[in-house]
């Protein structure tokens, strides 16, 4: 997969550039997480002391942290809590997209283009403007401090994205499929199922791992609408469980930090290839 | 869907509506007829305890009483980290629904003023009993002249005295801060009006000349308040008047301002960037010699420095001219004016903040909480708790410290923007980190004062 | 739709006879039912979760501080009065702008440096360099934090050992901005590497033979065919990068909470202080509101030129 290269000189050249500039950056993203792992493995009184290096574990391991977060925390709680919420996010996010998306791009009507251009501007619009806002109607819903106003606020940081790599996908699903179906006698609804949606599926997977990663990854509007800790998520669990007053428990802190991280990380790990292209041929055909 | 879901931690056995009588009155020991409003359920969003077991307690008391006055009670633990009590406040204000008995952050009575329920009476019916409340409650709780919150009954109070390290301070600036403290009522005059800020630019430098400075944060932290608002009062310098004239530009602030440039010296270089642990850290890491902080640094210290938790000894801060000041934080329980059970909810915070479950709940707190009712001072736990033994005794105020929050006096809207935008931290850093000259510092902070006046 | 349509039916319809016109447009008609029922879910969830309530903060910004009045534009007029607001205009400027660069451009000499990989090794580096934005952001952040600290930071552990100095990464207003850039970098930029590698891929290697075949070295190659096949995928994420990285919170509150002094503060977290720490919303309000217009127009721009240049190619 060279790009033309001419000479076996210049192409180990390439090689070595190329590893070295991996290496690199490979040290830069991976040093926050190793860091974070071996944290979370030493004993308090080795992290609040300063002596030898922070590097590495010095005074012996302890799974300590670990103990503590899943018997004396309700971090349990928080976790199962994560888990309900991004599902219902996730099926909820990737019915309203898909749908759209079809619709947006097959079924031409008037204003189509002009709304998936505006799918896509309700970004310009922070969660830090509308949360205010959201307790009103979170509060009308009746759903202040239940972890269900999650799952109907979480769609909005997931569809726009998704609803526009669907497009991308769809559109470039050639217009003769549709003809063919017509003819052969399929409804517009049977063809989204039957057809659209197989040819599409890396890009309905990619979109659903994004659903499922910001969802996961929420932490503003949870801070915002639940303070019951048997309806809280994770991301804010883990730090309000573990910093108490002006008490950091850092081992505690790194471990629950990464246990509530571990997910998305593992999910992408067998996903990968599907994400990745999914993510990129919808961006690039759109 | 209206109602959130049950909550574990505090639900109770459900009883019929019965109607009121006077000894249900009795037991709750507020001379007022229960009607049979009282009875049915009671809400409460309260302030998370970090001191583990703290929380424990007050479930069992709400238990109890609603036991005794078949009320039903659910507790929510809310905690303060990342302004979760406020963002929770403000949810609820917004939406017009939520618990009937909130938490209130030092600010958030000022906030949230106009949703909350008058409760005078109650005031009035604890203060004859207990005396009145400590200046820095009234300050939080009181405004148009009616009082709008009660003090907490659990995480009331938490104040910043000195939190110094004995054997440095006796070593190296000769100073024995045991002799002039001393876990009892009896203390010598003289040392203790010796131990004024003078001096203790002295003592800092050969602290910091033997390698173990003074540290507290500049900063937008609520640390930096509690510390440096004190001091410029000390000094004479006033935000503003209880009328919002704005006074800043003084003699009082100018001595202040080169007080802190000549005692910043003597303090580590990070200070600008701590968080609100970063003084707890400096102590519990060994180098430091003092802070000023509640109690929660020593606790941290008895679990993983013990060597250094037995020499930390807390203490009055140091007088200025103008007097002696410490800083403290005064949380609030208000009852929203949208409550479904307004007078359940006045009863339960009454009964709460009398005397027999008060001691229960300052023990159960291992002394973190300090109350705001003089009468409260006497409970044995801050001579006993240790090591060493007597080190808390002054945490309560002992002496002629006045308590205050910062942006005292100023009209407590203006206070609530000088406080949560750290007008003080920021003027003194403008000083002594940017290099402003003085004079610009003040007019830069006047000029903020006059964007605080806004309503 | 059960009545099944033909091509023919559609044709016959076509030849304007009455019936057939009749016929044809109730096809229309059904076609355009179902698009928006489609659609329908989706302006729900925008309109009342993201519409409306913008609508709504555009009204509160404009009440006074006890929402008792409204006092149209002041707020606005009283934030151009304070320089620290406008320190936040430019930080968010500065952070955006410089996070979102370094961000496209590691991204982009990674997407080569993949790319030049032979394919089984492009999975694992892929992999590895995915790691950083697929943690929870909040979360990562806490471990940046801990790496930062005053008094534990094991950078100034590794700086101390090394050269003998000591960074105040979090209490030096520039070191502040750098080291919360640094964050937004480390967790944006595999975004960006995986969509530049995409589109890397995606360029036929028949126009790279074309130039060499013309005498273009590799400098050349990257000018006139890389860059012009991939501006279109540059500008779609470097314009959802800036909006995105404006728009930012968790990163500055866990890590500066806007200080030292308001050095770092952004308009999501000036706004936070303003309405939520200090009680007054409609401000708060305002803050988050002024940014939208700017991205609004930035937005416009950069959309309409890549649908010009979509629809050219």
């Amino acid at each position: 997969m060279s790009q033309g290269a001419s000479t076996k000189g210049n192409r180990r050249w390439a090689l070595v550039t190329a590893y070295i500039c991996l290496l690199v950056f490979a040290v830069f993203f991976l040093f926050p997480p190793y860091y974070m792992l071996i944290t979370s493995f030493k004993t308090n009184e080795e992290i609040s002391a300063q002596r030898g290096t922070p590097l590495l574990i010095q005074e012996g391991p302890t799974l300590e942290h670990y103990r503590k977060l899943f018997f004396e925390t309700d971090f349990p709680i928080f976790f199962k809590n994560t888990v309900i919420v991004t599902f219902f996010t996730v099926i909820i996010s990737m019915g309203v997209s898909v749908l759209a998306a079809y619709s947006l791009s097959r079924l031409r009507f008037w204003g189509a283009t002009v709304m998936a251009t505006g799918v896509f501007l309700t970004y310009l619009v922070p969660d830090t403007l509308l949360f205010i806002p959201l307790f009103k109607v979170v509060g009308w819903l009746g759903l202040l401090n239940s972890k269900w106003s999650l799952v109907v606020v979480f769609p909005t940081l997931a569809v726009p994205f998704a609803t526009w790599i669907m497009i991308g996908y769809f559109a470039s699903i050639p217009k003769e499929l549709d003809e063919a179906a017509l003819i052969d006698g399929a409804g517009h609804f049977q063809m989204l199922i039957r057809i659209f949606m197989p040819v599409a599926m890396p890009g309905i997977i990619a979109a659903t791992i994004f659903c499922f990663t910001v969802s996961w990854a929420g932490f503003l509007y949870p801070l915002a609408f639940i303070y019951s800790n048997d309806q809280m998520v994770a991301t804010v669990g883990t730090v309000s469980s573990l910093i108490r007053g002006d008490v950091f428990h850092w081992g505690g802190l790194m471990a629950g930090a990464l246990v509530a991280a571990a997910p998305p990380v593992i999910i992408y790990a067998f996903l990968m290839d599907y994400y990745i292209s999914g993510l990129t041929a919808g961006a690039t055909k759109g | 869907m209206n109602r959130p879901e049950e909550h574990r931690q505090a639900k109770l056995t459900r009883r019929q509506v019965l109607k009121g009588t006077v000894a249900a009155a009795a037991i709750a020991g507020f001379p007022h007829v229960r009607t049979a409003h009282a009875a049915g359920e009671v809400t409460l969003g309260i302030w998370d305890h970090w001191v583990p077991g703290a929380n424990d307690v007050m479930t069992q008391l709400c238990t109890e009483w609603g036991k005794q006055n078949k009320v039903e009670v659910k507790i929510d633990y809310i905690t303060s980290i990342g302004f979760k009590d406020s963002l929770t406040a403000a949810a609820e204000a917004r939406a017009k629904t939520g618990h009937d008995i909130i938490s209130l952050a030092t600010w958030q009575t000022t906030i949230h003023k106009s949703s909350l329920e008058p409760v005078d009476e109650q005031v009035k019916y604890l203060a004859n009993k207990y005396g009145p409340i400590t200046p820095d409650g009234e300050y939080c709780f009181k405004h148009d002249g009616r009082w709008m919150s009660l003090p907490a009954p659990a995480g009331g109070n938490h104040s910043y005295p000195m939190v110094s390290r004995l054997d440095l301070f006796q070593k190296h600036a000769g100073v024995d801060l045991k002799k002039v403290f001393p876990a009892s009522k009896t203390r010598d005059k003289a040392l203790v009006d010796a131990w004024n800020y003078d001096n203790f630019l002295k003592y800092c430098e050969k602290l910091h000349q033997a390698g173990f400075p003074y540290g507290n944060p500049i900063g937008p932290t609520s640390d930096s308040q509690d510390w440096l608002c004190p001091l410029f009062l000390s000094f004479g310098s006033v935000p503003a008047d209880k009328d919002g004239k704005i006074m800043l530009d003084s003699d009082g602030t100018r001595m202040a301002l080169e007080y802190v440039q000549k005692l910043v010296k003597f303090m580590p270089p990070d200070i600008y960037a701590w968080d609100d642990a970063g003084n707890n850290r400096w102590i519990i890491s060994g180098k430091g010699s003092s802070i000023q902080n509640p109690p929660s640094a020593w606790t941290v210290a008895v679990r993983d420095q013990p060597k250094v938790a037995e020499q930390l000894w807390h203490h009055d801060v140091p007088r200025g001219p103008k007097g002696r000041f410490r800083g403290a934080l005064p949380r609030g329980n208000g009852i929203w004016k949208f409550a479904k059970n307004k007078s359940a909810a006045k009863d339960l915070l009454v009964w709460l903040l009398e005397k027999d479950q008060q001691f229960k709940l300052i023990t159960a707190s291992k002394g973190y909480d300090v109350p705001f009712f003089p009468a409260l001072f006497d409970h044995p736990i801050w001579a006993e708790i240790g090591p060493p033994v007597g080190g808390q005794y002054n945490y309560p105020i002992r002496g002629d410290e006045t308590i205050i929050v910062g942006g005292y006096p100023s009209p407590q809207n203006m206070g609530a923007q000088i406080y949560t935008q750290a007008l003080i931290p920021n003027l003194v850093a403008k000083v002594t980190k940017q290099g402003l000259a003085v004079n610009e510092a003040i007019k830069w902070a006047v000029g903020e004062l006059e964007g605080y006046k806004r309503g | 739709m059960s009545r099944v349509v033909t091509r023919k039916d559609a044709e016959v319809a076509a030849s304007v006879t009455p019936v057939g016109v009749g016929a044809y447009r109730r096809f229309l008609k059904r076609r355009s039912t179902l698009a928006v029922a489609l659609v329908t879910p989706l302006i729900v969830l925008i309109g009342g979760l993201i519409v409306y309530p913008f609508f709504y903060a555009i009204y509160l910004s404009m009440l006074n501080k006890a929402e008792t009045a409204v006092v149209g534009l002041a707020n606005f007029r009283f934030l151009f009065t304070r320089d620290t607001f406008w320190m936040v205009v430019w930080q968010s400027t500065l952070f955006a702008l410089t996070a979102v660069f370094f961000k496209a451009l590691i991204g982009f000499i990674l997407a080569h440096a993949i790319h030049v990989l032979p394919d089984r090794r492009q999975r694992f580096w892929r992999g590895v360099s995915l790691v950083p934005w697929v943690m929870p952001p909040a979360l990562s952040t806490l471990g940046w934090w801990w790496l930062y600290d005053p008094t534990y930071s094991a950078f100034n552990w590794i700086l101390g050992a090394l050269f003998g100095v000591h960074v105040a990464w979090l209490s030096e207003p520039n070191w502040a901005r750098f080291s919360v850039i640094l964050v937004n970098v480390w967790y944006g930029a595999p975004f960006f590497l995986i969509m530049y590698l995409a589109a890397l891929k995606s360029v036929p290697a028949g126009l790279y033979e074309a130039a060499e075949i013309d005498g273009a070295n590799a400098r050349q190659k990257l000018i006139y065919v890389t860059l012009p096949m991939m501006r279109n995928i540059i500008a779609i994420t470097v314009l959802f990068s800036i909006i995105v990285t404006f728009a930012n919170f968790d990163i500055v509150r866990v890590l500066t909470q806007g200080g030292p002094f308001n050095t770092t503060h952004l308009f999501g977290t000036y706004s936070f202080l303003l309405g939520i720490q200090s009680g007054d919303i409609p401000l708060g309000a305002s803050v988050s509101l002024f940014m939208f217009p700017i991205l609004g127009v930035l937005a416009f721009f950069i959309l309409r030129n890549v649908r010009k240049r979509a629809t050219e190619l």
